[in-house]
């Protein structure tokens, strides 16, 4: 097996994985796609030396989370997403118009608020793996998920009580 | 925390499908040229050191082909696939933790786990000729396999880790060189078929009640209707041919079936959301000529009568093997596909008997319309085979 088929089958391992990431941090299909090829160029470029560590997926989840990061802190164009929630209030049990909302709010959110609320609550990371994958201390880890968390209260008040039990909750974990 | 998770899961599944390997190595190629017409030496070497230091602080990662870990008891969300293990390759790398006849199910969010309750299959010409089977139902939240601890197939709720068992023992021994499983949309009926026929029939059980009945052996169970009344069966070998039985269950009067010979060899579908059709292609691959494929139609199950034929365009040229599987609405239908170098057989033999240890490549899903013959790819998929993968409703008939 060359090098090239040993990255071929890390890729087909991995990318959807990844892929699915990097859709919630950039919330848009094209963005994702192009976030995480950069990412595999990395990945390929280090692969000799990658693909003798234990855990290459880790180095690629790692530089997928500080790339978008760092894309996000230089680019300025606004992201729009692709449907629009309804202006009137809602179940918060309707869970297409959920998602509409979330999806609208969650790109509202500086890019290390919304990378914590994608480790922490999709990927399921403790504190510290997710201060590990961001380059930061456990304390900034929970400050940015609770800002991160107020923030999504005022940006979707009707799923605010959901939001708050949440918080809640982690203050038991 | 779960139901943000879950907000977050589904915004996820409307990520797109994506094949980057290729495109990525391209890039890269490109891009090497280039930095070495600019003499970047210096640059490289600057990285380099970032990776060594980068990789000295990552966490353990449990996603890891080397740390898949077994199927949690429950709370394990929507499958979308599942694929065999055998860990001699005649050539290439197994996958890490590799274990010999084993079934790994991915979630859709690109979990993956062991299933260490389903039964290891044998590799022909090396532990033993025995296959196990395992099937995922069409919502991708159940799975059925067989169990050695009961002596026979369970059905499992992946979401409750609720469990249940058929209530007819199937001996291992009568597994079969190659079974198939077809569990129903609400879990509550398991068709289960092999070949060689052995002594055995094929069965069909009825969780719910706790019951069971025999059907034909050879004969792969391709659709079941939602009460569980009407079965539809297909024969791809020698001949291709449908079967429908009705009337499964009867208190006094006896099933009715209704069998059709076809005219020529198909890839023959699950059968259609209509109930009435399935999606064929008449198999036009030779030993001499292995890559081609005839035209795509609807086919009538109880008559064998083709209607909308069409070319099937958007494949690449060198796939050498189609199985059509699931559908994902009423005109597409997914095919699953392998590409090897179409060459024929005389130049490439195959050696018989250790065609399940064969390296692991990648296999790509094409949802195919049925009515315009197109093609639109899915995902890819890394296995040893087609047979060795499972995706959600009924099995392929090859």
């Amino acid at each position: 097996m060359d090098r090239n088929d040993s990255f071929r089958e890390f890729v087909v391992d991995h990318q959807q994985a990844l892929m699915r990431t990097a859709y919630l941090l950039t919330g848009d299909a094209h963005q994702a796609e192009d976030l995480l090829q950069n990412v595999l160029l990395k990945v390929l470029g280090r692969w000799s030396r990658l693909a003798r560590v234990e855990h290459p997926e880790a180095y690629a989840r790692k530089a997928l989370v500080n790339q978008h990061i760092s894309w996000r802190r230089r680019r300025v164009r606004s992201e729009f997403p692709t449907a629009e929630p309804p202006d009137r209030p809602y179940s918060s049990e309707d869970s297409t118009v959920v998602r509409l909302v979330m999806r609208r709010a969650l790109m509202r959110l500086p890019p290390r608020q919304r990378a914590v609320i994608v480790l922490r609550y999709y990927e399921d990371r403790t504190e510290r793996e997710t201060a590990e994958l961001m380059n930061c201390s456990v304390g900034t880890v929970k400050s940015q998920a609770h800002y991160a968390l107020a923030r999504l209260r005022e940006l979707a008040p009707d799923l605010a009580p959901k939001l708050t039990d949440l918080e809640a909750e982690e203050a038991y974990r | 925390m779960t139901w943000l998770r879950n907000v977050l899961v589904d915004l996820a599944d409307d990520s797109p499908e994506v094949d980057l390997a290729e495109r990525t190595i391209a890039a890269h190629h490109r891009r090497r040229l280039t930095a070495i017409s600019y003499g970047a030496a210096a640059m490289v070497v600057v990285v380099a050191l970032g990776v060594t230091a980068a990789i000295r602080l990552l966490p353990g990662v449990p996603q890891d082909a080397a740390s898949v870990r077994d199927l949690p008891a429950r709370g394990v969300g929507p499958l979308s696939h599942a694929y065999q293990t055998f860990c001699k390759p005649h050539s290439g790398k197994a996958p890490a933790g590799c274990r010999d006849g084993g079934w790994r199910v991915v979630t859709r969010s690109g979990r993956t786990y062991h299933v260490p309750e389903a039964l290891p299959g044998l590799a022909p010409g090396r532990t033993g000729v025995r296959d196990s089977p395992l099937a995922i139902s069409r919502d991708a939240r159940k799975i059925a396999y067989y169990s050695a601890e009961e002596g026979t197939f369970q059905v499992r709720d992946l979401a409750s880790g609720r469990t249940t068992t058929a209530a007819r023992k199937v001996p291992e021994t009568r597994l079969g060189r190659l079974s198939r499983l077809m569990l129903s949309d609400d879990g509550r009926f398991l068709a289960f078929s092999k070949v060689p026929d052995l002594t055995d029939p094929a069965v069909l059980f009825d969780l719910r009640d706790g019951i069971a009945r025999d059907l034909p052996n050879r004969w792969v169970p391709i659709g079941l209707s939602p009460n569980g009344s009407t079965i539809t069966l297909a024969e791809y070998s020698p001949r291709s041919r449908l079967r429908t039985i009705s009337n499964l269950w009867p208190s006094s009067s006896k099933s009715d079936t209704t069998s059709v010979t076809l005219p020529a060899h198909y890839l023959i579908s699950p059968l259609a959301p209509d109930g009435k059709t399935v999606a064929v292609i008449e198999n036009l691959s030779t030993a001499e000529k292995p890559c081609r494929h005839g035209r795509l139609a609807f086919m009538d199950t109880l008559t064998g009568e083709k209607r909308k034929t069409t070319a099937i365009s958007g494949l690449p040229s060198d796939v050498s093997q189609i199985s059509l599987r699931t559908w994902l609405n009423t005109e597409e239908v997914t095919a699953l596909t392998s590409s090897v170098r179409c060459r024929p057989a005389s130049e490439e033999p195959i050696k018989v008997g250790v065609a399940i240890e064969q390296p692991y490549r990648t296999m790509t899903a094409y949802a195919v319309n049925v009515r315009t013959g197109k093609a639109r790819k899915l995902a890819t998929y890394r296995a040893q085979g087609i047979v060795a993968i499972v995706l959600p409703g009924p099995p392929g008939t090859r």
